[in-house]
């Protein structure tokens, strides 16, 4: 771990994200402390509309006059959770399938990727517009749609790992020692897996927050609640762009880009540190 | 962009079976493959669509608008949605042999001709897009891999991350914003430019301009850094090293051995991603007003226009599921190893 | 590890197939022939932010693709432009018998299609008929002919159309007239675009090209029996977004646009040469109130709150309404706050409610009135009902709809003042519309768009539009079902005096006002903008204060008259030639780029 540790703390970048996103899940989390929520509320807006930034509201006013600067901060919290939920649930689902086709094989292996494969050549967007469409509109929506597209790369993953783990002698021993499929999974095979794992989901994280962005923007977001991308979709919908209200369009999508970027540093930084092959030699 | 970015994805599965199995059973395996996932995205967008999807569509059609009772009647049966799930299904799979799609609500036009209207600008966009990224992708690539650590490759590794990190409709809608008066706010092409061919060329060039830049900012970091790994991978193989003690330099060693063998990745994923081209599409076109499928689909959802958005995931779908199949294929016919597998 | 080389070539080959199929693209786009391009008139250029669904007019159900229809095509009569009352077009004069079930039409004389051929009595009986006999023809239009028995032109000048029962739309038919010779020819309605070039029409403009998702361009009608425009061509072009049409309109790109909202008219202030128009708009706003909903058979259904079955309690509700900050806040101040069900544009139906009769908003008199209702105020401040359950209403909204996404907090936090909890459902609209036919909501948005005559509007909210005794085929907006509203409905129907038919229409708008089974929330402006540096006299409809766009008629485009001086055509032009410079320069210089390196790795290689 600690070797682990020394060998992160040595890619520049990779530190340099960890620390956004450090800062950036402090400044979330810490929202209801550090800011009232009731300026999210349209009802209660004090401020005139389309203002630019001032001393009141430091990022200028959006066309309710509400602070654009509250609610990028409390939209932060919104993107976070949904790219952090969507990545654990494909995660999940992704990883249970990939093991299972890789440890089980047999019809169920062929089936299993089948299905996979399927999925993985569907256009992610596309489907994940499809599902938001018919589906009831909401944060447990979006969260679905973005998982159910975003699993079959972590099962393909998965599964790849799984097999060259499994193909390992000492795999062999454990099962003519009597192991069960929940032991040799449990104390060999997911250890192997685990470190790929970790990098995949960092980096779906950053693809899941762009997406429910773009399904945001395209008007199949959570009505009730303000996130990155349903601020660029009301920035569009209500003429940011004619008011030449660049203090309305430039954070939210600052936010998205630092944070997906934050993201992808450090799942590269990993994966140099857990695949020797990359690692400069 | 909705796909994880790949860094170190593998190449499709090389084909399984036994060694020197022959080529005819392979790409019969793979065609059949295709064919069960066609028929797969045609299954779910019916179930998604007609089963999963609440709410009656004529009512929807037919609101604010005076319709009797019996006109909506009327309506359903001309859409065959007085009929049962199961006679429906077979109703769709049964016009799409035959290229029918069925009837867009809004339009009320066939949804394959909606389609085929829209094919033309996105293709075009797509395909200029997909190109020159690849060019500018490989390129820096191959840069970055030879001078590995330096300033160069730093920086063009940052900007391109940096820039697969932003939304393409932001990214665009900042160009729109940062370019002033210069190109055209949306659309394809004026409607009163001469009809000569080269007027209407550079005018349709001129609002191409925009939204292609957008997409290729955002796809070019893929190509770019599959390149870069898969060089640094290939420089460090033995026939390298050997070809480098034979006393070739090392300029020439790079371009006529490295490079071309690390080709083979980045052009598969080319193909793969395509699905990742068309979802930045999507978006692109609608901020653009750009007339093809990705604006199509953004008008089909806000109805929402259950047959035109089936038939548009059908058509998508497909159209991956056919470039994947010919990245396999043309994947055994580049590598000679996958083929003496 | 086996060396692999792949040849040069065949990555060049692979490129290459995609440029080749980069380069068949092209011309998919680029070739499509144009046919009249008016070179050197003068073209007026509307921004079109609304889908064309069709110009077929018989299939056209959109707003947009209905005022290209009016542009194509005359009608019988034709709303005037100051007041909107029906005045003569195709037909000059009419007279109706003693029942009113035959109106005998004069056709106006020496009026001619586009392509020549003279207009008789007999292609208006053809359009007719077509819908009569054809039900995909009936699609667009077709409850103007439900009640129609018969129709028939007895010699080239005189249309004779019996209806079952007397019908006051006789001279408010939206029906375009279509030419025999051309249509009698069609045998697939449903799949006839009618956009092959020249279509042969008869109103002011005719259809010369049609781009879907692109533009479509008509010439003026020099023939036109009203006289030729003053200009030479029309274009729409079609943009996604009122922003875009918004930045066409500043770049010149566009000479008129409409439909913007509050953000991008207020942009539009400070901008050079552009005038603007805030219009007097057709739609309104509502908010319903379960009544009580009921089939036509009198069977309660769905689950509406018992609470709104009381009159009381709805108007106690609706006092808690600030319509005037709806106006301000969500309309951007572009609205008027509501009243009766016909909005202020159509002066003499719409209904205003005196000092008297008004509910102004008064939360403290909500409170004092729902408490005597029977709904005190319990735990938390949420009020009670006989039954002892807090007061919770389910508010119904569309997702995707800026006003009802806009308001519905506001509603939420007055209602949460007098004591009453909200959950605010926001679904798409066929789910609205399901639950709502199904009576399964408590409080929901509505919005209907009025046409000059009032009866569609009117008959929203009668007994009989209430679904059957399954439970299908409801077309009610409020599920209300009052004897005295349905008296004052067919009174007016049956009148045929202007003067006595709008007091009834007034009287059935304030019996719904006093039900207050819905509240009239706004009136929305129709926001327009023009360069005024390129065309004037646009005709608004009504005059004072009306639209330019998306009239009853076609007097906006007809009557503009292209500024002396101004560029014949907008801007654009400079445009490409600096974008295609930059762009040359570019790619000249990445080649360049690519050059010089090659040049230097083989002379390196020569060495």
């Amino acid at each position: 771990m600690k070797a682990f540790w020394r060998e992160f703390v040595r890619n520049r970048s990779g530190v340099a994200g960890l620390a956004v996103l450090a800062l950036m899940v402090a400044l979330a989390l810490l929202a209801p402390v550090l800011t009232d929520r009731v300026g999210l509320d349209v009802t209660r807006a004090q401020f005139p509309r389309w203002q630019p930034p001032a001393a009141d509201y430091w990022l200028g006013t959006d066309h309710t006059g509400r602070s654009v600067l509250l609610q990028t901060w409390w939209g932060a919290r919104v993107s976070l959770t949904v790219g952090v939920a969507a990545t654990l649930l494909s995660v999940g689902v992704g990883s249970v399938v990939g093991l299972a086709a890789a440890h089980f094989g047999g019809w169920l292996s062929g089936l299993l990727m089948r299905v996979t494969d399927f999925f993985l050549a569907l256009p992610a967007l596309v489907l994940a517009i499809c599902l938001s469409t018919v589906l009831p509109r909401g944060i447990g929506t979006i969260v679905l749609a973005i998982g159910a597209t975003a699993w079959p790369a972590t099962a393909r993953l998965v599964r790849a790992q799984t097999l060259a783990v499994e193909a390992r002698p000492y795999i062999e021993r454990a099962k003519v020692l009597g192991g069960g499929h929940l032991h040799i999974i449990g104390r060999h095979v997911l250890p192997g897996v685990f470190p790929l794992v970790l990098v995949n989901t960092t980096l779906t994280v950053a693809s899941a927050i762009i997406a429910e962005s773009t399904l945001s923007f395209l008007g199949l977001g959570d009505p009730g609640l303000v996130s990155w991308g349903s601020m660029l979709h009301e920035a569009t919908l209500h003429g940011a762009v004619s008011q030449g209200a660049w203090w309305f369009l430039l954070p939210p999508g600052l936010g998205i880009v630092l944070v997906v970027l934050a993201f992808t540093l450090c799942g590269r930084a990993l994966e140099t540190v857990l695949n020797p092959r990359l690692r400069v030699s | 962009m909705t796909a994880a970015l790949v860094t170190a994805e593998e190449p499709p599965a090389p084909p399984q079976g036994r060694p020197g199995g022959g080529t005819l059973r392979y790409v019969a395996g793979k065609l059949g493959g295709a064919a069960v996932s066609l028929l797969s995205v045609v299954v779910l967008g019916f179930v998604l669509f007609r089963v999963v999807y609440p709410g009656d569509p004529v009512l929807a059609m037919t609101h604010n608008r005076p319709a009797t009772a019996a006109q909506q009647d009327e309506l359903r049966a001309r859409l065959g949605l007085d009929r049962s799930v199961p006679h429906q299904f077979l109703d769709y799979v049964r016009g799409l042999l035959h290229g029918d799609m069925g009837t867009s609500y809004t339009f009320s036009r066939p949804v394959t001709d909606k389609i085929l209207e829209s094919l033309g600008p996105t293709l075009l966009l797509v395909g200029t897009a997909t190109v020159l990224a690849t060019i500018l992708g490989l390129w820096l690539g191959i840069r970055g891999a030879w001078r590995r650590g330096s300033r160069f490759d730093r920086t063009s590794t940052g900007i391109a991350l940096t820039l697969w990190s932003a939304p393409t409709f932001w990214l665009g809608m900042l160009l729109l914003i940062a370019t002033g008066q210069l190109f055209p706010s949306g659309g394809i092409r004026y409607p009163d430019t001469p009809p000569d061919f080269l007027s209407q060329a550079v005018d349709v060039a001129h609002h191409l301009v925009l939204p292609c830049v957008t997409l290729i900012a955002v796809i070019y970091a893929q190509y770019l850094l599959v390149m870069r790994s898969s060089l640094l991978e290939e420089m460090n193989a033995d026939y390298l090293t050997t070809a480098r003690a034979k006393g070739l330099r090392d300029d020439l060693v790079r371009r006529r051995h490295a490079v071309p063998n690390a080709l083979l990745p980045a052009m598969t994923l080319v193909f793969l991603q395509l699905g990742l081209v068309v979802s930045g599409a999507i978006t692109v076109e609608t901020v653009f007003s750009w007339p093809g499928l990705g604006l199509l689909t953004y008008e089909a959802l806000e109805a929402p226009d259950l047959p035109l958005l089936q038939g548009l995931l059908v058509v998508f779908g497909g159209a991956v599921i056919v470039m994947n199949l010919l990245a396999d294929l043309l994947y055994r016919v580049l590598d000679p190893r996958v083929r003496a597998s | 590890m086996v060396t692999v080389r792949i040849s040069r070539w065949r990555l060049g080959l692979t490129l290459g197939a995609l440029l080749v199929a980069v380069g068949l693209a092209a011309p998919a786009v680029t070739t499509a022939a144009p046919t009249a391009a008016a070179q050197g008139g003068t073209v007026l250029r509307v921004a079109l932010t609304k889908q064309v669904d069709s110009v077929n007019p018989f299939l056209s159900i959109t707003q947009a693709g209905t005022e290209l229809g009016r542009l194509m095509y005359e009608f019988l009569t034709t709303y005037d432009a100051k007041d909107q009352h029906p005045v003569p077009a195709l037909a000059e004069k009419w007279e109706t018998s003693q029942d009113k079930l035959t109106w005998t039409y004069t056709i106006r004389s020496g009026v001619r299609w586009s392509d020549g051929q003279p207009l008789t009595a007999k292609d208006v009986a053809f359009t007719f008929n077509l819908m009569l006999t054809n039900d995909v023809a009936r699609t667009a239009n077709g409850n103007f002919v439900a009640n129609f028995d018969s129709v028939s032109a007895p010699d080239d000048r005189t249309v004779v159309i019996r209806t079952k029962t007397p019908q006051a739309t006789m001279l408010a038919l939206d029906v375009p007239i279509v030419p025999e010779h051309v249509w009698s020819k069609v045998t697939d309605i449903a799949g006839y675009t009618n956009d092959t070039t020249p279509v042969v029409g008869n109103g002011p403009f005719v259809l010369t090209e049609y781009r879907a998702n692109e533009s479509i361009r008509f010439k003026a009608n020099k023939d036109y029996w009203r006289g030729a425009p003053h200009y030479d061509e029309l274009d729409f072009v079609i943009y996604k977004n009122a922003d875009a049409a918004t930045q066409a309109l500043i770049k010149g790109e566009v000479d008129l646009i409409n439909r913007l909202g509050p953000g991008q008219y207020d942009s539009l202030k400070n901008a050079a040469n552009v005038t603007l128009n805030p219009a007097k708009g057709r739609r309104f706003n509502e908010l319903l109130f379960n009544p009580g909903a009921a089939t036509s058979t009198g069977v309660p259904i769905g689950d509406g709150n018992p609470a709104l079955r009381d009159v009381k309690v709805r108007q106690a509700l609706a006092k808690a309404f600030n319509l005037k900050d709806i106006v301000s806040k969500v309309a951007g101040g572009y609205a008027e706050p509501g009243g009766g069900l016909i909005p202020p544009v159509f002066v003499s139906y719409h209904w205003q409610p005196d000092a008297s009769q008004a509910r102004s908003f008064d939360p403290a008199a909500a409170n004092r009135e729902l408490d005597a209702a029977g709904y005190p105020r319990g735990a938390g401040g949420i009020r009670q009902g006989p039954d002892g359950k807090p007061l919770t209403l389910r508010l119904l909204g569309h997702n995707g709809t800026a006003f009802d996404e806009q308001t519905a907090p506001y509603i939420k936090q007055w209602l949460s003042d007098v004591g009453v909890d909200v959950t605010v459902q926001l679904v798409s609209d066929s789910q609205v519309n399901e639950i709502t036919s199904g009576g399964k909501y408590d409080l929901a948005f509505s919005g209907w768009g009025a046409n000059p005559d009032p009866d569609y509007i009117l008959s929203l909210h009668t007994c009989s539009q209430r679904p059957n005794a399954d439970g299908k085929g409801g077309t009610t907006d409020s599920f209300l079902c009052d004897p005295q509203y349905d008296a004052l409905y067919t009174q007016q129907l049956a009148e045929f005096d202007q003067a006595k038919r709008a007091e009834l229409v007034k009287q059935a708008q304030q019996r719904f006002y006093d039900l207050a089974v819905g509240v009239v929330l706004d009136y929305d402006n129709s926001l327009e903008a023009y360069r005024k540096d390129r065309f004037a006299d646009f005709q608004v409809q009504p005059d004072p204060g009306g639209v330019i766009m998306a009239q009853n008629g076609y007097w906006g485009y007809y009557s503009a008259r292209p500024v002396a001086g101004a560029a014949s055509s907008g801007g654009g032009n400079a445009g490409p030639v600096i974008g295609i410079a930059a762009g040359a320069v570019v790619v000249l210089a990445v080649l360049a780029f690519l050059f010089a390196r090659r040049r230097r790795a083989t002379s390196a290689e020569r060495e």
